[in-house]
């Protein structure tokens, strides 16, 4: 067979192709039209040609098209690309198509005949109308989006407002810290000062001559000041919640009616006193001595608050924090079971700025000399070291209430501490070793010489790793009097550690500015541990180390 | 800053004296008088322009209350009458700019000496015993049809599906060069040509007429040319051989002659009652 008859003549090509032709008059009559359009259209040939217009397989909106823009533009440039167009078929069903129209025109220009080349555009017009309500979509949201925003800045403004307050009061407490931390630090450095000028004071005042009356006086009064100057450290200390606490479990109703001459002669007798103890109280647990600071530093306020008299009233109540109120506060306090003791006055109260700083050290409004601002730092000190919490109420012209939560005491028999007594007669020691370890020479020189004038024989070490080579040599020694923060690699409490492997039962006496967590665990000694706090005064130090070695 | 000139893509050429205005309509701008216009050059100034949105006109933020009725088309044209101090205008209006024509020398009537309007229609929907030729959901069906279509679709469109914002040429290669719209702004044309009602501002033209109606427009059928001869004092009517919408350009010759007739037409055009 001839190859030449399969291969498909241009009239196969034309009336099988894959889009549909169209040839119009340039008023629209169809004139010729491929199978493929008559198939889609579902029209026979007679039908179409030479009896309709391509106009008329238009809808009336695109028909306006049609004339308005297609008609000229074909005029003008000859063909028009890819017009979209719905064809209505026989059958009344909607053909989507894209139309490519080319103008043929005679030898002069006169247009003749209009090509047409329409695609299916079925596929096409559905993508496009998806993306077109994607678009509308997209649209709508961000419109939806605009709207929220409107509103949402009103809301915004509000959680800011709220934020804001949060983050103030977080401002406060962190600055609280930092103070906190520097106040620490300085008081630290204080009281090894203090240390010194204290015991060689002391060691003046046992030295001078019998009858220089006036230079015993002068020594008096610099111990004085140096004591007045050793509780201001003491309170800055409390603040900085590094205070060495030695909490117990207390009942703080007995504590509150065994301050109560001291309160009374505290506040004069224009100020009337007020107790108000509540039945089955809680029992709590705290530094008692501190407690009784912390109560006398309210009164003193309420009395300084009060010239002209007034009311002091203090309460004790059983009390419960509960989520919600612990929730809103900056600092961390667990909710729960607390005791609480609220001190309140009839004086003149507070306003809102100097209710935000009262807690911070050195903060009074008090003229020079009459105030020194920690008396409140080291009530906040105190209570936030001993787990608890502060409140301030305050109403200016009307008075304050000031209330701190303590912590309730759960699960123990011990029985509540006795009110402190007075420190113990001096006693003196006979001849005993006793090894101290201090890093800071001016200080061990002091704590050497006070206890060889006690009657103790002492050996020295400047760090941990000199004081171990001395235990080693000296099997005689009685009692380890250490630092607890050493320079040289090796603290006290890793020093003891090391000591007590040595020399099991070896008592150890810690001295310290501050506590550090080697010795106390959240302000609280550990259990067994000796510590006397810096400044100490010789008779303390006669009192601890005489005790210790008896015990040892 | 764009002057009216600017704006509206304006161009003057011509040797005569008398000016000879050529205002586009709906679907177009003024490439469409390319075949109409010259014949006239030697005798007049030729002023050609674009509407708002339209062919080559700058880009200006779109006024759509100023343009919210065909008034604010009208006074475009008076701005270009005033930026170039025209007088004794003849104005020829395709399409809606027939109507156009009408609003703008109904407003200063001294300025226009005669009114050519091709295909001109008062209303394009069906009121009772008025025939305009479509009906309400014929527009919607148009405006419908312009959401779909090719030339809006495709200058913003097109770019998108090629995933090619950048290279907005590839999507202009499928358009159209000629009569390029803001496709936004020929939605709204469209939608304030052909719900326009202007049947009660002809008898307020003091102007003289020409109305050349086509055989077969189905955009203004011949029974709208009537109306408007009737309506419009004045005006001739001339019934042309050619069909479809766009005699300037399916029958320039025509158009040519029978503008020629009526111009050289003596009669006083303002004298008529
Ligand atoms: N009960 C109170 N009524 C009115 N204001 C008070 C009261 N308690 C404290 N304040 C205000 O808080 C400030 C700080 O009190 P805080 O006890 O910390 O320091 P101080 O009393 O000024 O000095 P210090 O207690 O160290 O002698 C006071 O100066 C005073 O302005
Ligand atoms: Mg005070």
């Amino acid at each position: 067979m001839d190859q030449g008859l399969l291969i498909e003549t241009a009239e196969e090509l034309y009336e099988s192709a894959p889009c549909g032709y169209l040839s119009t008059l340039p008023d629209g009559t169809i004139i010729r039209a491929n199978q493929t359009f008559l198939t889609w259209i579902g029209m026979d040939r007679k039908e179409l040609v030479g009896n309709k217009c391509f106009q008329d397989l238009l809808s009336v909106g695109a028909r306006i098209f049609y004339d308005t823009h297609l008609a000229p533009l074909l005029r003008m440039q000859g063909f028009v690309n890819e017009i979209a167009f719905d064809l209505t078929c026989a059958d009344g069903r909607v053909l989507p198509v894209l139309a490519n129209t080319v103008q043929k025109r005679d030898a002069n220009g006169r247009p003749m005949v209009h090509r047409i080349t329409l695609f299916n555009a079925t596929d096409r017009r559905q993508y496009e109308r998806e993306l077109l309500l994607a678009r509308q979509k997209a649209e709508q949201a961000t419109q939806a989006l605009q709207r929220l925003n409107e509103t949402l800045e009103e809301r915004v403004a509000q959680e800011v407002a709220e934020r804001m307050k949060a983050e103030e009061a977080l401002r406060q407490a962190q600055k609280m810290e930092a103070i906190g931390q520097l106040t620490g630090g300085i008081a630290h450095d204080f009281n090894n000062l203090l240390t010194i000028i204290v015991g060689n004071i002391e060691l003046l005042q046992r030295r001078l001559p019998e009858g220089s009356d006036r230079l015993q006086r002068a020594a008096t009064h610099a111990m004085e000041a140096t004591r007045r100057a050793a509780t201001l450290t003491q309170r800055l200390l409390a603040f900085s919640r590094r205070q060495p606490l030695d909490p117990k479990p207390i009942d703080v109703n007995k504590l509150v009616a065994g301050m109560s001459d001291l309160l009374r002669r505290t506040l004069g007798e224009v100020v009337v006193l007020e107790t108000v103890l509540a039945g089955g109280l809680w029992r709590s647990q705290a530094d008692p001595n501190q407690l009784e600071n912390a109560i006398l530093n309210l009164a003193v306020n309420a009395r300084d608050a009060m010239p002209d008299g007034g009311k002091l009233t203090i309460e004790t109540a059983n009390a419960r924090l509960d989520e919600a109120y612990v929730e809103a506060l900056a600092e961390p306090v667990p909710p729960g079971q607390y005791v609480l003791v609220a001190v309140s006055d009839t004086g003149t109260g507070m306003d809102k700025a100097t209710m935000e700083r009262v807690f911070e050290p050195f903060f009074t409004t008090k003229e020079a000399g009459k105030g020194t601002g920690l008396g409140l730092s080291q009530v906040y000190g105190f209570v936030r070291q001993s787990n608890g919490h502060v409140r301030i109420y305050s109403e200016l012209g009307e008075g304050t209430t000031i209330k701190i939560y303590l912590p309730r005491l759960i699960g123990s028999d011990e029985e509540p501490a006795e009110i402190p007594s007075q420190a113990p007669a001096m006693v003196k020691g006979s001849g005993e070793t006793i090894l101290v370890v201090e890093d800071e020479p001016d200080l061990r020189t002091y704590t050497t010489e006070a206890l060889r004038d006690l009657g103790y024989r002492v050996l020295e070490a400047g760090d941990g790793r000199g004081a171990l080579e001395i235990v080693e040599r000296h099997p005689e020694i009685q009692l380890l009097f250490t630092d607890v923060v050493l320079a040289g690699g090796m603290n006290g409490r890793a020093l003891s550690d090391e000591v007590s492997r040595r020399r099991p039962g070896l008592p150890v006496l810690f001295t310290t500015g501050y506590t550090s967590n080697a010795i106390v665990h959240h302000g609280r000694l550990d259990p067994g541990m000796h510590l006397i706090g810096k400044p100490f005064t010789y008779a303390e130090l006669a009192a601890k180390v005489r005790r210790m070695i008896d015990r040892g | 800053m764009t002057t009216v000139l600017t704006r509206h893509n304006v161009r003057v050429f011509g040797h005569g004296e008398q000016p000879m205005l050529f205002a586009h309509g709906y679907g177009c701008d003024q490439n469409m008088w390319r075949l109409v216009a010259p014949a006239f050059e030697d005798r007049y100034k030729i002023v050609l322009f674009d509407h708002v949105g339209h062919g080559q006109s700058g880009a200006v933020a779109f006024d759509w209350a100023r343009y919210g009725s065909l008034d604010g088309y009208a006074e475009d044209v008076l701005a270009i009458c005033h930026e170039l101090d025209l007088k004794d205008v003849v104005f020829v209006g395709h399409s809606v700019s027939a109507m156009i024509g009408v609003l703008a020398a109904i407003r200063e009537p001294e300025r226009f000496d005669r009114l050519v309007l091709i295909g001109p229609s008062p209303r394009y929907i069906d009121d009772g015993d008025y025939v305009g030729g479509f009906k309400q959901e014929d527009i919607e069906g148009l405006l419908d049809f312009l959401d779909s279509n090719h030339l809006g679709w495709s200058s913003t469109m097109a770019p998108m599906i090629m995933g090619n914002p950048d290279r907005p040429e590839l999507g202009e290669e499928l358009t159209n060069s000629f009569c390029r719209t803001d496709p936004e702004i020929a939605k709204h044309f469209a939608r304030v040509t052909f719900l326009s009602d202007n049947r009660a501002d002809l008898p307020n033209v003091k102007t003289k007429s020409l109305i050349l109606q086509c055989s077969q427009d189905a955009i203004a059928p011949e029974s709208v040319g009537r109306y408007m001869h009737q309506n419009l004092s004045g005006s001739e009517f001339v019934l042309m051989r050619a069909t479809g919408h766009c005699p300037n350009l399916s029958a320039p010759e025509e158009t040519i002659a029978a503008m020629e007739a009526f111009l050289s037409d003596p009669a006083p055009a303002k004298a008529v009652a």
